[in-house]
């Protein structure tokens, strides 16, 4: 990962806030500030124009979901910025709610993703290229939750974990490494997706977030 | 078991403190006694109406009059069940009553308010009337050196109607009875206002036996509160270790994660991060241990409920004088519900109420367990204000509980709890 990115924290528990900023720190990276409130982190995003800022969900006042609401708000002032979302558990609305406005440069993560500090730090890099980063808890929750969906019985098991690795934000080579298939296969298997979930190449949005968003958003009408 | 000593500031007999009590005992019964007459003149005016209705009806007239009697002889019982209820004996409400005639002669809980009725516009009406009588003569008596040599000759003196003060030591003799009415106070309105309420405890109250529904009515009531206490207390729970030790456990991850890196880059650098991911280990336990504390707190099985408010006592911000007169054990849910009102109430009063002292009273006695918190801050609590007071409310509808909170502006604030032992 590029040593210069510009980093800004936002998280309310001050030891795990300072864990972090060491972890990163030690990996050569830039925190150029870090906040304990939404507020904080907003006016810290619009002073320091970093490249990536990574929230907490649950923030004060409410300790409800105010880390995702400052998601919303950072990327309706600055839609280039990468925004990574850190959770101590991970609710499939609120990945719903994130990715509603584009998927690309967004990330959604348990925050005990970041002890496996090289898988971490690839997701973050991912972001921070416009790419996804979904845990797949909160895939694996979309599938539970979207069992009766009639497109959704169509896949094939094989289809479905070719989905779910493309909701982590995997890219092909990645998702064919996972799955010990050669990338063929996995092209393969990904317009086949796109046909049964009826995405025709016509779109003009990329068709695997779309594919993503597509359950993300039927999990949400669900629930 | 352990035995339950009165836990007190001092061991010693405490007179100015008892005196206190009786003189507090006595006051709730004067305020008893005197509020039974506004039910008992009403109950003469009733039983007069009953008596007419009932000569009467040998001509037909009384057969119209039965209904609205009817309906004023249950709107006066329901008044008496009410303000039963509030001076702290708990009178359930029957069933309603018939109001047609040919029903309600064969209606039990009828029957059972007549009897009351004809105990109340007597004896009740005259103890009532003894209880405003008694506090006017002990003044008029007590204060008689004062004014008696303003009255003209030969005037009664004393409040019994006969003997003259001529002289001083006759005017002071009469204050010698005025302290006569005093002690007669202390000593017998609480057993008066027992009396009084007596008839309409027993008469007025459901009969158990016929009474069934109306008490799963209730039941179902306070079993919902008693769910919504639980499902608050579990959202209490989840927050805690939420935003407590699963923090403090990621944060160990975390670290340990920038450990390993570290190792892999320069070992030297390592030992000051797995330092720090070990310090955060035991914080989470810390707070884990904090957190069942907060559940059922492990003191108040060691030491009983003396032991563990007399500990509340210790930590609150307000000083706090505790008094525990508990010779029964209650039930172990009652004693933490006891524990938790005691210790809301405590951070309410360090919170809210600006108090320079904070009393607390448990008497866990005869199956109920009573418990009074007074503070001397500026009052006006409000219980729709906070979520303290309705949280505590709803503990106690769990166990059949209630509380009265009196705060008027300017202080003293006093809450009162009572709720079955549960034993």
């Amino acid at each position: 990962m590029e040593p210069d990115v510009r980093i800004v924290i936002a998280e309310d528990d001050p030891l795990l806030r300072e864990g972090l900023a060491l972890l990163l720190r030690a990996e050569g990276l830039d925190v150029v500030a870090t906040a304990g409130t939404a507020d904080e982190v907003l006016a810290a995003i619009d002073r320091h124009r970093p490249d990536v800022a990574i929230l907490d969900v649950r923030m004060p006042p409410s300790h409800t979901d105010e880390g995702i609401r400052a998601a919303v708000e950072a990327r309706r002032r600055r839609p280039d910025l990468a925004v990574l979302v850190l959770s101590a558990y991970v609710e499939q609305s609120f990945a719903s709610e994130l990715l509603a406005g584009g998927a690309g440069g967004l990330g959604y993560l348990l925050k005990e993703r970041v002890g496996r500090v090289e898988e971490f730090l690839t997701a973050l890099e991912r972001v921070v290229d416009g790419g996804t980063a979904i845990d797949p808890e909160v895939v694996a929750q979309l599938f539970t939750r979207t069992r009766q969906d009639t497109r959704l019985e169509r896949l094939s098991p094989r289809e479905r974990d070719v989905l779910a690795l493309m909701a982590e934000g995997l890219g092909n080579t990645a998702v064919a490494e996972r799955l010990f298939v050669t990338e063929g296969a996995v092209h393969k298997h990904i317009r086949s997706i796109f046909g049964k979930l009826e995405l025709s190449p016509a779109d003009r949005v990329d068709r695997r977030v779309a594919a993503v968003l597509h359950y993300l958003e039927d999990a949400r009408r669900r629930s | 078991m352990a035995t339950h000593p009165r836990t007190d500031d001092d061991r010693k007999p405490d007179v100015p403190a008892l005196a206190l009590r009786s003189s507090k005992a006595a006051g709730t019964a004067l305020r008893q006694l005197v509020g039974g007459v506004g039910t008992a003149i009403p109950a003469v005016g009733v039983l007069v109406l009953v008596v007419i209705a009932a000569v009467t009806s040998v001509v037909g007239v009384g057969l119209l009059l039965a209904p609205l009697v009817l309906a004023a002889l249950h709107a006066l019982a329901g008044r008496e069940r009410r303000r039963l209820t509030r001076a702290g004996f708990e009178v359930l409400d029957p069933e309603p009553p018939p109001t047609r005639l040919r029903l309600a002669v064969a209606d039990p809980v009828t029957r059972r308010e007549l009897r009351w009725l004809v105990r109340h516009a007597t004896l009740g009406l005259l103890l009532g009337l003894l209880g405003i009588w008694l506090p006017v003569s002990a003044v008029r008596d007590l204060a008689f050196p004062l004014y008696w040599r303003f009255f003209p000759q030969d005037t009664t003196a004393t409040s019994l109607g006969f003997g003259v003060a001529h002289s001083w030591p006759e005017a002071l003799a009469v204050t010698l009875l005025g302290i006569a009415w005093v002690a007669i106070i202390v000593g017998l309105t609480p057993g008066m206002a027992r009396v009084q309420a007596n008839p309409g405890r027993r008469l007025l109250a459901a009969d158990p036996g016929t009474d069934l529904s109306l008490r799963i009515a209730e039941l179902t009531a306070t079993r919902a509160a008693a769910l919504d206490a639980h499902a608050a207390e579990l959202r209490r729970i989840e927050r805690a270790l939420h935003d407590g030790s699963q923090n403090r456990i990621v944060t160990v991850t975390v670290l340990l994660g920038a450990a390993r890196r570290q190792v892999a880059r320069d070992p030297s650098g390592a030992g000051e991060i797995l330092e720090r991911a070990q310090s955060a280990a035991e914080q989470a336990l810390a707070e884990l241990r904090s957190i069942s504390r907060s559940i059922l707190p492990p003191v108040l099985q060691d030491r009983g409920l003396a032991g563990a408010l007399s500990g509340l006592a210790a930590e609150s911000a307000v000083p706090c004088r505790i008094e525990v007169d508990a010779p029964e054990r209650c039930a172990a849910s009652v004693e933490a519900t006891a524990y938790f009102v005691v210790a809301e109430a405590l951070t309410n009063v360090a919170k809210h109420s600006g108090a320079g002292r904070v009393a607390v009273a448990v008497r866990a006695r005869g199956g109920r367990l009573r418990l009074t918190v007074t503070d001397d801050g500026r009052g006006g609590a409000d219980e729709s204000g906070g979520s303290g007071i309705t949280g505590i409310r709803r503990r106690l509808a769990a166990h059949d509980g209630t509380l009265r909170l009196a705060s008027p502006p300017g202080g003293p604030t006093t809450l009162e709890v009572d709720l079955p032992s549960g034993t």
